[in-house]
């Protein structure tokens, strides 16, 4: 079969090149999505934390409690990014 | 060796495939035969051999799965067969593409070569059900490493039981009566492989990254809210982050 004149493939080629810049950018925009929810969920989670008593007891010291909570948070998210890595 | 990071990895997939694209189109020849929409080829054709290769690399995961029983290699087998199956998609489509601008068809039946990679990759889009149809997780992953074994070892065979026919219409890249691509025209095409292996390989660590904080989360609610916290999203397809995965080693 002869080959196709420039202006009839390059509707064929560009297809074809738009499918699969669609393809990628469909699973990335899924995967942006999920992303998105587990960043709200985290923050929800945060508010929890923050809220609960027993992180809050009536005598202890502001500051303290601050201190606490960032080495906590740290300790949280040291172990998320050490698993993370492993995982990948 | 230090590994890239995923940010890194994507940039340079990122860059590598837009490198490839200019070369396609600004440094390759036109193919005496098939004129311009030759050019699919170098989308197609790299398409092709990253998702086979990821059968393959699924079903070496799948192996290491049985071999040690540690639920990441499972993790780690599904998201190369999902990636796997996703690059097929974009095989088929291009191929369909291609075929229609060069034989006036969308699909041929008596083409060994389409019909192979189709068997493939419906033989793959049963994976799925395959570990929906399995309640008990440990099973599930355990049957997937079996299927993923099986299906990756026929993928190779496949690809040579296709050479081995007479093919009479698919045209081939590599080895060819004439001794194969012009350099132009390889450089290109190795470029352009380059690009969608590395592209491949961001993907499935991003997929593997979403995967590994998605686990950590519902355990961290697990923790904060106590055993009557059910997770809410996730499929049971999805196979089951291990905890050592997110413990502090």
């Amino acid at each position: 079969m002869p080959a196709l004149p420039l202006d009839e493939a390059g509707k064929y080629v560009a297809g074809a090149y738009l499918v699969f810049l669609t393809l990628v950018l469909i699973y990335v925009a899924i995967m942006a999505a999920k992303v998105a929810r587990i960043q709200r969920e985290l923050g929800e989670l945060a508010d929890l934390a923050e809220g609960r008593p027993d992180d809050n007891p009536p005598g202890a010291d502001a500051g303290a409690q601050e201190n606490a909570r960032g080495e906590a948070e740290g300790k949280v998210l040291e172990r998320e990014r050490s698993s993370r890595e492993e995982l990948v | 060796m230090k590994v890239p990071s995923l940010r890194d990895n994507a940039i340079a997939a990122a860059l590598v495939l837009c490198a490839g694209f200019a070369l396609v189109f600004f440094y390759a020849p036109l193919d005496a035969d098939q004129g311009f929409i030759q050019k699919i080829f170098y989308l197609h054709v790299p398409l092709a051999i990253c998702s086979l290769a990821g059968f393959v690399i699924g079903g070496i995961f799948a192996i290491a799965h049985l071999r040690t029983d540690k639920a990441i290699y499972d993790v780690r087998s599904y998201v190369a067969i999902h990636l796997s199956v996703i690059f097929g998609v974009g095989v088929l489509i291009t191929g369909s593409i291609w075929a229609h601008a060069s034989w006036g068809k969308w699909w041929v039946w008596d083409e060994p070569t389409l019909v192979s990679f189709l068997i493939v990759f419906l033989l793959y889009a049963t994976y799925y059900p395959l570990r929906y149809a399995i309640e008990d997780r440990d099973r599930q992953a355990r049957y997937a490493s079996v299927f993923a074994i099986t299906a990756g070892a026929f993928v190779p065979l496949n690809f040579v039981a296709v050479r081995m026919a007479q093919s009479l219409v698919h045209p081939r890249v590599f080895a060819t009566a004439n001794g194969g691509l012009p350099g132009s025209m390889m450089l290109t095409f190795l470029v352009c492989l380059a690009g969608m292996a590395l592209l491949w390989i961001a993907l499935v660590r991003f997929e593997l990254a979403a995967k590994a904080a998605s686990a950590s989360l519902s355990r961290l609610r697990r923790a904060l809210e106590g055993e009557e916290y059910a997770p809410q999203s996730g499929s049971r397809i999805a196979p089951r982050v291990p905890s050592s995965a997110t413990s502090p080693s």
